[in-house]
């Protein structure tokens, strides 16, 4: 985390100083790199979560019902959730999961494993068009031939 | 056993509301039905029965577990059933992990059916068998993989969750090798088939059966490719269906998919049966037949998106697989069950 801070920062700084019209250069492929190792690092984590039954009390994993993150429909939240009773977010139907069916304690919003889940679903779900709102067909996640679903 | 008349099948099938074979006229498959209806056999002798379909339970240890409550209600369904099925099958994933507790649990469930007068057979899931490969299923249910006739059918079950060694060469445990491939999108644990054994054990138990034998076929993995992904698959299912070929037509029944879904190939039938635990997500691929699915689930129900089947066989060797839920998961024009 650190290190892509430091180089983020330090490419502002240089851009700002350098040229007044483009504020700030492109990414350079090494901070691209390292930006994309971060995320890829809390996915993982969010994977192991994900398949994990310490999120629960009753030996059930989010995977028992979301193989591949499928249906947890990241791409339609926030939208009104029936079985909460209001419009939620992503994190707070992950919560939902998490009380209801695992019957395990909630997460605060800005845990790190909070984070973490969300960022495999999303993961999973790269490329699919954004649908606020949307509690009509679910789109399926990305197709897994082989592996964990990520680089 | 009771033998069931064809008035008796009538009569069982109007309590759902329309006779068998009015819902048959009625389907919006007719097209398929009229082609299973033309392979059909003429000449074989049926006596019209039922059976029931139970599978997917995924026990787990702990005392109380909301899955210990949906199969016992599936097994309390299945015994207050008016006629009485003439067996159960189940269609593996007794236990989740393979554990002997988890396995004696189900045991002791299913055998509640015989002490109705119910018998039933059993073949293994992937989560029965991975933790000692399958050596407390065998202690508790004899040969994975079995055939026998009745009323002038011919039933077949066999070990379709067989893979490669995955876990040597890894220096796995035995829990961690069943915790592996307990997740349904294991990636290092490889497709799964029945094996040369049971394909040479196989071809010898039809090879003297006439080609309008009626067939059913039990696996817990379907027999045709639908999510390689998932092992929604068998891998020498190709085998099985050309062994299977010379017959004028085979019903298979799976469990695994814990969905509903059908489909056809050459001279066979294939549908999938609801599991008791929960329901899986349809997989990223389109489905052969998308008129035959389920609907939404409500998550907070501990009772949708699960159930289990009962199937009629008439004398003409058509089926009907009834889904059987207890909330709204299935479109209402396949409440009547789909034909095979
Ligand atoms: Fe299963
Ligand atoms: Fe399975």
């Amino acid at each position: 985390m650190r290190v892509v801070k430091f180089f983020v920062m330090g490419s502002l700084i240089l851009s700002v100083s350098a040229n007044f019209s483009l504020s700030k250069p492109p990414f350079t492929e090494e901070d691209l790199k390292l930006m994309h190792e971060e995320l890829i690092n809390l996915v993982k984590k969010g994977d192991e979560l994900f398949h994990s039954p310490k999120l629960g009390t009753n030996g059930l994993t989010c995977a028992n019902c979301h193989p591949d993150a499928a249906f947890t429909n990241p791409d339609t939240f926030p939208k009104f959730q029936p079985n909460v009773g209001e419009v939620a977010t992503l994190r707070d139907m992950i919560n939902w999961c998490i009380k209801i069916p695992l019957k395990g304690k909630m997460l605060a919003h800005d845990s790190e494993e909070m984070k973490a889940l969300e960022a495999y679903i999303y993961y999973m779900y790269r490329g699919r068009t954004l649908k606020p709102g949307d509690n009509t067909a679910p789109v399926p996640p990305v197709k897994v031939d082989s592996g964990p679903g990520y680089p | 056993m009771k033998k069931i008349s064809r008035r008796d099948l009538f009569k069982v099938s109007a309590s759902f509301g329309v006779g068998a074979v009015s819902a048959f006229a009625l389907s919006p498959f007719l097209g398929l039905v009229e082609i299973s209806e033309a392979k059909s056999s003429k000449r074989s002798k049926i006596s019209p029965f039922n059976f029931a379909v139970i599978g997917d339970a995924h026990l787990y240890e702990m005392p109380n577990h909301r899955f210990d409550e949906t199969l016992k209600r599936a097994i309390d369904d299945v015994i207050r059933m008016r006629p009485k099925p003439d067996f159960v099958l189940f269609i593996g994933d007794l236990a989740n992990f393979g554990k002997k507790v988890e396995l004696e649990k189900g045991k002791r469930m299913l055998d509640r059916l015989k002490d109705n007068g119910i018998p039933y057979f059993i073949i293994p899931g992937e989560h029965d068998w991975y933790l000692d490969l399958g050596q407390t299923w065998k202690e508790m249910f004899g040969k994975p993989y079995w055939s026998f006739d009745h009323k002038g059918v011919h039933f077949i079950g066999m070990n379709s969750i067989l893979v490669e060694d995955y876990w040597t060469a890894r220096n796995m445990s035995p829990w961690e090798r069943m915790l592996a491939i307990a997740e349904l999108e294991c990636h290092i644990c490889g497709l799964w088939g029945v094996g040369e054994e049971q394909l040479e054990w196989l071809e010898k138990d039809v090879k003297n059966l006439p080609p309008d034998t009626p067939i059913v076929i039990f696996t817990h993995s379907p027999l045709w490719d639908y999510y390689p992904r998932w092992n929604f698959q068998t891998k020498d299912a190709p085998e099985i269906r050309k062994i299977l070929s010379k017959f004028e037509k085979v019903i298979a029944i799976h469990g695994h998919v814990h969905q509903v879904v059908y489909n056809k190939t050459g001279n066979m039938v294939h549908i999938g049966n609801l599991a008791t635990a929960w329901p899986w997500p349809y997989p990223p691929v389109e489905l052969p037949y998308p008129e035959i699915k389920m609907l939404r689930v409500d998550p907070g129900d501990i009772y949708d998106g699960v159930g289990w089947a009962n199937t009629y066989i008439d004398e003409t060797f058509l089926g009907l697989f009834e889904y059987k839920t207890w909330a709204e998961l299935i479109p209402p024009e396949l409440k009547k069950g789909v034909p095979l």
